[in-house]
């Protein structure tokens, strides 16, 4: 029984767990945030995407296991098993507690130790370098059996110094176990500091090579690329897969993003709401391959993930919904096999019903309607479709339209709601301020109902309108010109990155002078707000704090 | 208790291969791990009957004993096997955690213990596992003194869930029991010979000693022994102890093994809590053995004070402090 989620509800669901693993590390006073954050990731894509499990019947004996050879990132597994259904979320309030269930290293749960554990829990670790061997156990076991399942092992970097890591690595290869895949969370931090100054791990990929294991080596934040090398392992036989997922240890908290002393310290209490909406500012952005002036989709794509974009935002216009044709299925298909970036296709098209199954077929990850194009009828029909194909389903709306009633009863089921902020049918278009209010308002009142998906802004966003479109919520942020307009498109996504970075810093500053706590906030995030304090006019500030 | 009268010697490992292979036939669940000793150990026999079910790790006990654990997690009844010298001794750590903490159901059965390993000199000589093992919580710590309880005792282990550690001897040794005569249950001492002067407990290679130290004793000076088999170190016969103590008003321990920590320990903990008598412990002085050839393994054992007359004169000096 997989869980099979879409590619936004994967997302939201790992932000979840990286806001649900900090309370609980603030709340215990200790743990291990670097460690939870830099494998949320990989975490979250097994659990909520790729492993067959049964937070009902954890024992059923089909399932997948997941060992968590680096049981310190605890506070992110125990979020991980709750957000799965595995224990109710406020539980993560008692972590390392006395009498708890969340230990401070998981225990496998049996009835012995179900004062001690949670169900789902199958590895009690905490003394490092030993989960890959279990594993090979639990992998010969199954082997044994005729299972056709899978054993999934997370390693850490700093526990492949233990000499009984590559005892393991040697041995996994002579008993043929590709149902064994172990991924490596490539933080390079260890608890004295980067692992290259403690103990050099490098080269990591000729070693793992060199031991006759099959290495795939991923950037192991973006869970296109985590869904896309676990795929790739189902063909590899007779060799156990290694997946090297090069991370940041604390990715998600920015002061805390590879920094050695995050590795096993707990924030501040205090810190908690500005933590917690920090998480929750995480956006994505999405380049528009219709801007810019050549045609050549191919390049654009490409040249968009070697820039750093987050999803490609893909503008299908039919020349009847709007007066322009861009492209259609067929061109999206010829480019989904150049690239793992996720497919946001944006539909404005008539009569999107009666085209949707070739979207689908064109494997797009995000694929939205317009409201103006159906009714609750057809979106219903429509909203089916991609559910049942694992595809997150959005809706838009143009400048002048409201977002009509009966979308609220249908929130459950809607990943994303783009709010155009200009009358979609040419890229190049300016920015209609007056969406701002609206989009604002409309927020609110999704928030208000329910609504745990994305807001997407799209059109006319820039340097300027990114910020303030971000301000109010919009968490996809769809560039065209803005980054192929430009000679150097890896500079202008990071100028946009850049932008959203200091609206953000701007936005928690402020809610730390809420709270009363802007002083110890700039002490905390200093090394990220000293070179920021120009733009965001703190550099006397900064000046006062040092005397 | 009716004991082999009829003197024989028989190999403890080769029992212990044997039985391997008889509960392989019966329960398809076993699986056994090998760490590159496994024609010493004799569970190769169990992979030339099996050979899906063996898996020779080679020489990594880290690794040996966790893949044991993750058998184990899978449902397997995992047996793993090595020299004593390096299970426990390389893998403590493993054990507590991957095998103890979770109670998984792997039996490490370990061969080659105590000085008797002879030639290979005292880096192979394991004198410290009682210590180590029975002071983790949840394994339990067996002893057999010949080859008919490693029959008896390896299928009682195979059938109770939970982890075992069971110490063998690398020679062959005396047969004690007779087969089938008498059960051998996890948690309680076996009565040999029973007596009212004194009583002397012991295990593994020690206890044929202790049943000549016994004969010796009530011939030359008319003290009555009584002879205890106590192979489960842990859990331990604290009521046997306690009667013996309170009925024969002395106690002995035999152990090959450091005195600290092990079978003396154990006995001595349960004696001065419940019933303090006098007590001597006969074991390895605190001291690291050396080699010996096979046909020095008596000479070896007299160094280092593993006797029968050790355990006479330690009765003598045991009495001479009783009250009775």
């Amino acid at each position: 029984m997989a869980f099979s989620m879409r590619y936004l509800d994967l997302k939201q669901k790992i932000r979840d767990v990286r806001m649900l693993a900090i309370q609980g590390i603030a709340k215990a006073g200790s743990g291990h945030p670097g460690a939870s954050f830099s494998a949320a990731e990989i975490m979250g894509t097994l659990y909520f995407r790729k492993m067959k499990h049964d937070h009902l019947n954890p024992q059923w004996e089909n399932r997948d296991y997941f060992i968590n050879s680096k049981a310190h990132s605890a506070p992110g597994f125990y979020a991980t098993l709750a957000v799965a259904g595995y224990f109710s979320d406020d539980e993560i309030n008692d972590l390392r507690k006395l009498g708890s269930r969340l230990q401070g290293h998981p225990v496998r749960y049996s009835d012995e130790e179900k004062d001690h554990s949670v169900p789902g829990v199958e590895y009690s670790g905490g003394s490092e370098g030993i989960g890959l061997s279990v594993s090979i156990g639990i992998a010969l076991a199954n082997k044994l059996d005729k299972k056709k399942n899978r054993i999934y092992t997370l390693i850490g970097d700093g526990e492949t110094n233990e000499g009984q890591v590559w005892e393991a690595a040697m041995a996994a290869p002579k008993f043929r176990l590709d149902n064994l895949v172990a991924i490596l969370d490539r933080n390079r931090i260890q608890q004295d500091g980067f692992t290259e100054d403690i103990m050099p791990l490098d080269p990591m990929r000729d070693k793992w090579t060199s031991f006759n294991w099959n290495v795939i080596e991923i950037d192991g934040h973006k869970v296109e690329q985590i869904i896309d090398a676990l795929n790739k392992t189902s063909s590899v036989q007779d060799k156990p897969t290694i997946i090297i997922a090069n991370t940041i240890k604390g990715n998600g908290i920015k002061h805390m993003a590879n920094v050695p002393q995050w590795h096993g310290k707990a924030p501040p209490n205090k810190h908690t709401p500005l933590l917690l909406e920090e998480l929750d500012s995480e956006f994505l952005i999405a380049p528009s391959i219709i801007a810019g002036r050549r045609e050549n989709y191919e390049e654009k794509v490409r040249a968009a993930e070697r820039g750093g974009a987050d999803i490609i935002h893909l503008d299908v216009m039919d020349g009847k919904f709007v007066p322009n044709i861009t492209f259609f299925a067929d061109t999206i298909k010829k480019l989904r096999h150049i690239t793992s970036l996720p497919f946001d296709a944006h539909l404005m098209i008539e009569n999107p019903l009666e085209h949707i199954d070739e979207y689908i077929d064109a494997r797009c990850d995000i694929i939205t309607v317009h409201a103006e194009a159906c009714d609750e009828n057809i979106f219903t029909q429509i909203n089916h479709k991609l559910l049942s194909n694992g595809i997150s389903p959005g809706i838009a709306i143009n400048p002048s339209t409201d977002l009509p009633d009966w979308i609220y009863s249908h929130l459950q089921n809607i990943d994303v709601i783009i709010i155009m902020s200009v009358d979609p049918g040419f890229a190049g278009q300016k920015f209609v301020p007056q969406i701002l209010p609206k989009m604002a308002l409309t927020n609110k009142k999704l928030r208000e109902s329910g609504f745990k998906g994305y807001i997407e802004a799209d059109g006319g966003i820039d340097a300027t309108t990114l910020q303030q479109v971000y301000d109010i919520g919009a968490r996809i942020l769809v560039a065209g010109n803005a980054v192929y307009g430009s000679t150097d498109i890896h500079a202008a996504i990071i100028q946009l990155k850049h932008t959203a970075n200091v609206a953000l810093e701007r936005r928690l500053l402020e809610h730390a002078t809420k709270l009363g706590i802007r002083v110890d906030w700039m002490k905390t995030r200093k090394h990220i707000l000293i070179p920021l304090a120009n733009e965001l006019g703190i550099e006397e500030e900064f000046y006062a704090i040092k005397e | 208790m009716q004991l082999r009268s009829e003197k024989k010697n028989a190999d403890m490992r080769g029992a212990f291969g044997d039985t391997l292979v008889e509960l392989g036939k019966i329960n398809g669940n076993i699986v056994c791990v090998g760490g590159d000793t496994t024609e010493s150990v004799k569970t190769k026999k169990f992979g030339d009957h099996y050979p899906d079910r063996l898996f020779n790790i080679g020489i990594a006990e880290a690794n040996l004993v966790s893949v044991a654990a993750g058998l184990a997690i899978a449902g397997k009844i995992a047996f793993a096997s090595t020299y004593a010298a390096f299970l426990p001794g390389r893998c403590l750590d493993q054990i507590r955690n991957t095998i103890c903490y979770p109670n998984l159901n792997v039996k490490l059965i370990v061969s080659h213990a105590g000085l008797t390993v002879g030639p290979d000199g005292a880096s192979h000589q394991q004198i410290e596992d009682f210590s180590t093992m029975r002071a983790i919580p949840n394994i339990r710590v067996i002893v057999p003194a010949d080859a008919v309880s490693v029959r008896q005792l390896i299928r009682t282990i195979a059938n109770t869930p939970g982890p075992f550690y069971v110490r063998l001897a690398r020679p062959s040794s005396e047969i004690i029991y007779v087969e089938d005569e008498i059960s051998f249950n996890v948690g309680r001492g076996n009565i040999l010979r029973d007596g009212s002067d004194a009583t002397i407990i012991s295990c593994g290679l020690m206890v044929t000693r202790s049943l000549k130290a016994a004969d010796i004793l009530e011939r030359d000076e008319g003290i009555s022994c009584r002879v205890i088999d106590m192979f489960s170190i842990k859990p331990i016969d604290k009521d046997l102890i306690s009667r013996s103590g309170k009925e024969t008003g002395a106690i002995v321990t035999a152990e090959e093994h450091n005195i600290i920590g092990g079978l003396g320990s154990a006995v001595a903990e349960v004696t001065a809590e419940n019933y303090p008598v006098p007590m001597r412990r006969v074991g390895i002085n605190d001291t690291f053995g050396e080699s010996a050839r096979d046909e020095e393994i008596d000479l070896l054992l007299e160094k280092y004070g593993l006797t029968t007359t050790e355990i006479t004169q330690a009765v003598l000096e045991c009495r001479s402090r009783s009250k009775r």
